[in-house]
């Protein structure tokens, strides 16, 4: 294998990185203003929670997993929080409730993580019904969008520090959090188990607990993302999270990461996030009629789902001819 | 100096007995091979000592204390460790990660990257030589060559600092230098102290590497010799139990015409076999199992891809799928019923008329269809509630017997049989054995893998050895003796009078 | 023995017992709302587990072909049957047939590129399915551009409404499906050959059952089918929305696990999954009828189908 093969393999990030790099080329080209700060903050504020989603779905798909129900936790930690506080609470009051909404959020991945490595049952369907039972919860706790937020926390969020968004702070911890994250061993285990489970068994790995964990890291990372989106929007609905469970995987597909498991990680995701929000951006600056967006945004996300699958068949086509 | 003791030890799978007396003796300082044929019990031992198997009964003690091994982990707390031949590898990880996986060097609450890459350097070191190109700590398993993961695979073992290694098969990837140098390292482990046990299906290498050698036969430890002062034929004898006379077959009026021919067949794990059998006759495949046995079956039902010539009836076939070999006749019984013969919780009928539904019309004539299984049922004798019923109600032969059945319904040109009798009872053989004579006369060509030499030897009239995925003799006639068949699987010639062998040129 | 084998295998059929348990949730209806009791009310019951249960009918096929196998895309390609027939049949009798051949030959593009995805490209069924549902959605959008043009042919809003001997319509096509469903199950060569794939592959390919062909059939059948669940359902609404069909998705998906349909494949049927619908539907009308906010239906179709899940889930578990 090539000395770039091995390196677009071992950092299977950087394809991405360079499609990104592409995106932005044709986002510039079409919207000359995208490098001001106001428009730079813009993009970012928008992309951080589904990025900091897209990280915790990067972490159970590493383990051979999926998780169906991140939207829907997204909804539910979004109506507690803001069923919690209202507009005008204190630093204290923010910080409890921010903490109860990381906690309902590593509840329901406990819950997932039981059904699926405990129970064993398949993750697909299971998260799936899963979603059901979070996202109705969202929706006992607040049948009607509405709630408010404290004016300064929707305004620190759009803020700067020394010249630079806030939300961009935001995207630098959340790949410091991976990091440091990769470098426990939990974070190591996850890519053995989702690489050969039963070699990770016979080597003393503790498969079932990894399993489990990654559902309670994914449930958190959802947790994080809806403050992040609350922050955002300033806002709870119920609803808010349903669109979000099928574009973070999109996100960690585009990133590198395979859905098999054991292989990629969630910087790639972080980027993926990107692409897709460039994307959409591109298609709506591209003047392409607004009725014909969401076919072009679906082609685009199901070519990108295609991807791997394509490479793949192309490379088994070649050696068999050879 | 370490010693690990199993005496009478025995595991019995179900109705099969694995182990009924089994005893092993592995001391510091001393490479003890552990020998014996098909289904003498020698990796059933082998998993009791690792903790993959538990015993029914029996003891273990570790330098006079008696302990109790539940778990690979379990020994490897112990200072026992093992190197499997099914790679227990994560393909996607570095090398170094591999080595280290369960047992991470940590640092301020991280994976110490740089230690674990420093380790493994070191422990890379020791093959260093006879890799073909260098391997470092970064690369990734899936890159390697089989060699160098199964290197890796032992470096893996030798992270944990054993007392005692079990290599079972090491040397079955590894090519020539690997081997040399992973014999200097075993001397030099043996210098340490270290206690070994090696099994291997090349005689040569016992021979070179061992002191001692425990012989297994039929589930009991039948001896213990000294490798240096006993030939490799006293040592084929004792894994055959004695002298047996040359198998007489019904030796039928020999035909010119041959009805299935392979030429220079080579798939995933046999190389270059070239073969043919007759209409009415059944060649045995035999040989250590692992050889490459069901890659060369498969490669002939078309559900591996080969490279090589297959005519069938004097006509080149194609045999890309498995649809297109069963079009020329050919039928596949697999041994492994639950992942390949069987659908476990559909119906007997289901299972019998699976490869035969698009007879019976695009609306199913069912009363037909049942009518038809029913009769395979008859003749096989197999003992159902009702046809019904799922087949995993079914008892092991019963159920074997259903594999067959569905491919009976067919009236195959050309049976392949993947070591059919494995885990079924006395009396189902029977039968079985009676209805593949039946089969044979009717004019089928046979190819039948097994297991059990016993079976092969009772059964054809020419058995082919494989050894490393290779046809290593061709034993009929007079030379088809036990004798020839263990030494020849082990790549030896015992008492001077093996068959013709493969690289003689004559064709089989 | 035979006979006696049988009659207990069907007496302890899953279809069996999700009827049972859709009888006495309606006798628990009764209890807590007495004029939940009446035949009217047992007949509209069924008349609404048609139209689920008739959309549930693709997803049964695709969740015994096993591998992971499972259609959302199903809700989507409901909606573009409905919209499709409203737009076609712009009212006229005279273009059900046109109607019905665009609906169904849309639901087979949809199914055999699902399947496509799913063989080929190696895209977990989730996945791909999830994807499409993207595209129809677009394709919905580009098509009608926010305005819906025409009306549901009245003739196939008689037939689906309308009474015959008492019943309606709609009863006698899912009547008639069922029957075609178990002929298609129980008495093709397709069948037979789903259940081997749905099982084990490998046993199935060394069988010689051509497994792609018979997967991508099945995406196709169940994409036809989910369409065709479009079209009847449009005689019943008599009017398109964007999210018609999406909303029976999930209880499509739970009504065939009620009915005994295993999610590992190779195990089910629809007579069963006919069942699971009469059970959802009940479960559905009695939470109405306890005025309970759709909130709660939601959490109790999920609790369901978790407590569901873990009980079929031990069962394979236990072989």
């Amino acid at each position: 294998m090539s000395r770039l093969g091995i390196l677009l393999r071992n950092h299977t990030w950087l394809v991405p990185l360079l499609l990104l790099a592409i995106a932005v080329g044709v986002n510039v080209y079409l919207q000359d203003n995208f490098f001001m700060q106001r428009v730079l903050n813009g993009n970012l504020r928008v992309m951080l929670p589904l990025m900091i989603l897209a990280v915790g779905q990067a972490i159970v798909i590493l383990a051979g997993g999926i998780d169906l129900s991140v939207g829907a936790m997204v909804s539910l930690v979004n109506t507690v929080f803001v069923t919690l506080i209202s507009a005008d609470s204190g630093g204290l009051e923010l910080a409890g409730a921010m903490l109860v909404g990381v906690g309902v959020g590593a509840l329901a991945g406990a819950v997932n993580g039981l059904c699926v490595a405990v129970l064993r049952l398949q993750p697909i369907v299971t998260t799936y019904a899963t979603s059901f039972i979070f996202a109705g919860l969202a929706l006992a706790i607040l049948p009607r969008p509405g709630g408010s937020v404290p004016r300064d926390l929707t305004r620190f969020y759009r803020d700067y520090i020394l010249e630079v968004p806030v939300a961009a702070y935001g995207i630098a911890l959340l790949i410091i959090l991976w990091l440091l994250l990769r470098r426990t061993r939990f974070g190591h285990h996850l890519y053995a188990v989702g690489g050969n489970d039963e070699a990770a068994r016979a080597s003393g790995v503790r498969v079932g607990l990894v399993r489990f964990g990654s559902y309670v890291a994914t449930g958190v990372f959802s947790a994080l993302a809806a403050i992040a989106l609350t922050m955002s929007i300033g806002s709870g609905n119920a609803r808010i999270g349903d669109d979000m469970t099928l574009s973070s995987i999109v996100a960690v597909v585009l990133g590198g990461t395979r859905l098999a498991g054991g292989r990629g990680g969630a910087i790639g995701a972080v980027i993926g996030v990107a692409i897709l929000s460039i994307i959409r951006n591109i298609i709506s600056f591209a003047g392409i009629p607004s009725w014909y967006q969401t076919l072009v945004d679906a082609l685009i996300i199901l070519a990108a789902l295609a991807g791997p699958g394509l490479v793949y068949l192309i490379r088994r086509q070649r050696n068999d001819g050879n | 100096m370490t010693r690990l003791v199993a005496s009478n030890v025995s595991k019995q799978y179900g109705a099969v007995r694995a182990l009924t007396d089994g005893n092993i003796e592995i001391e510091g300082g001393r490479v003890t091979a552990l020998l014996g044929a098909n289904g003498s019990g020698k990796s059933t031992l082998g998993k009791i000592i690792t903790g993959l198997v538990r015993p029914d009964s029996g003891e273990l003690t570790l330098d006079g204390e008696r302990v109790t091994i539940r778990s690979p982990k379990d020994a490897r707390r112990l200072g026992i460790t093992a190197v499997y031949q099914e790679l227990s590898l994560v393909p996607h990880m570095s090398v170094a990660h591999n080595i280290w996986l369960g047992q991470e060097p940590m640092r301020r609450g991280g994976i110490d990257q740089k230690e674990m890459r420093e380790r493994s350097g070191e422990l890379l070191e020791l093959f260093s030589a006879s890799f073909s190109t260098r391997v470092t700590p970064t690369m990734r398993v899936s890159d390697l060559t089989p060699g160098e993961r199964q290197i890796i695979e032992i470096l893996k073992a030798m992270a944990w600092r054993p007392r005692i290694l079990i290599l079972d098969e090491a040397t079955a990837s590894l090519d020539g230098r690997q081997v040399e140098r992973l014999f200097e390292l075993v001397a030099q482990w043996r210098e340490e102290g270290m206690g070994l046990a090696f099994v291997s299906h090349r005689m040569e290498e016992i021979a070179r590497v061992a002191d001692r050698a425990v012989v297994l036969r039929n589930g009991d430890t039948v001896g213990e010799v000294d490798v240096a002062t006993t030939s490799e034929a006293q040592l084929v004898q004792m894994m055959t139990g004695g002298a047996t006379a040359p198998h007489t077959t019904r030796q039928r009026a020999a035909s010119g015409e041959k009805l299935l021919e392979v030429e220079g067949l080579s798939s995933g794990r046999v190389r270059d076999i070239n073969l043919s059998v007759a209409p009415g006759e059944l060649v045995g495949i035999g040989g250590l199992q692992g050889q490459g046995q069901a890659s060369l079956l498969l490669a002939l039902f078309g559900a591996e891809p080969y490279r090589g010539t297959i005519r069938i009836a004097g006509k080149r076939v194609n045999l890309s799928t498995p649809r297109r070999a069963m079009r020329e006749g050919v039928a596949y019984v697999p041994g492994d019923r639950g992942a390949e013969g069987l659908l476990p919780v559909r119906s007997i009928l289901e299972n019998l008329q699976l490869p035969s539904w698009h007879r019976y019309g695009l609306l199913l004539r069912q009363g037909k269809a049942q009518a038809d299984a029913m009769r395979a049922v008859d003749e096989l004798n197999i003992k159902i509630g009702d046809i019904e019923d799922p087949v995993r109600t079914l008892s092991g032969g019963n159920a074997q017997k259903v594999v067959i059945g569905k491919w009976l319904l067919r009236k195959p040109r050309v049976l392949l049989l993947n070591d059919p009798t494995k885990g079924i009872d006395v009396g189902a053989k029977a039968e079985f054995y009676a209805l593949l004579e039946r089969l044979r006369d009717a004019g089928t060509a046979i190819l039948f893998n097994s297991s059990d030499d016993e079976e092969l030897l009772a059964l054809c009239q020419k058995v082919i050895v494989l050894q490393d995925g290779q046809l290593r003799a061709v034993l009929e006639g007079e030379a088809l003796t036990h004798e020839n068949l263990v030494a020849a699987s082990m790549g030896t010639a015992a008492n001077g009078s093996a068959g013709r062998s493969a690289d003689s040129g004559g064709r089989p | 023995m035979t006979a006696i084998n049988r009659v207990r295998r069907v007496i302890v059929s899953p279809t069996v017992i999700a009827l049972l348990l859709s009888v006495v949730l309606f006798l628990i209806g009764g209890v807590i709302q007495p004029d939940f009791l009446n035949a009217a009310q047992a007949l509209n019951i069924v008349r609404l587990a048609a139209f689920l249960g008739i959309i549930a009918a693709g997803q049964t096929l695709v969740i015994i072909s096993g591998g992971e196998g499972i259609d959302l895309s199903a809700g989507a390609v409901v909606t573009l049957g409905a919209i499709l027939t409203f737009m076609i049949g712009a009212g006229q009798d005279s273009n059900i047939p046109l109607a019905l051949a665009a609906v169904l030959g849309a639901g087979l593009l949809v199914g055999v590129v699902n399947g496509l995805g799913i063989i080929f490209l190696r895209i977990p069924p989730l996945v791909m399915t999830l994807g499409m549902t993207g595209v129809i959605q677009g394709t919905i959008l580009a098509m009608t551009q926010g305005a819906i043009p025409g009306r549901t042919p009245p003739g196939l809003a008689g037939f689906i409404n309308g009474r015959f001997l008492g019943l309606p319509g709609v009863i006698y096509l899912w009547l008639a499906l069922g029957i075609i469903m178990w002929l298609l199950l129980e008495r093709t060569p397709y069948g037979k050959q789903l259940f081997a794939v749905g099982v084990n592959r490998r046993t199935a390919r060394l069988s010689g059952v051509n497994v792609p062909l018979v997967v991508i059939a099945t995406y196709a059948l169940s994409g036809m089918l989910a369409a065709f669940g479009g079209f009847v359902l449009l005689g019943f609404t008599q009017r398109v929305f964007l999210d018609l069909g999406g909303s029976y998705l999930f209880p499509s998906i739970a009504a065939v696990v009620v009915g005994g349909t295993v999610l590992a494949g190779g195990r089910g049927s629809y007579t069963g999954t006919m069942a699971g619908a009469l059970v959802l539907t009940m479960v559905e009308s009695l939470l109405r009828a306890m005025r309970l906010h759709e909130a709660y239906q939601m959490i109790t179709f999920g609790v369901i189908l978790v407590l569901l899940l873990s009980i079929y889930g031990r069962q394979r578990r236990n072989q």
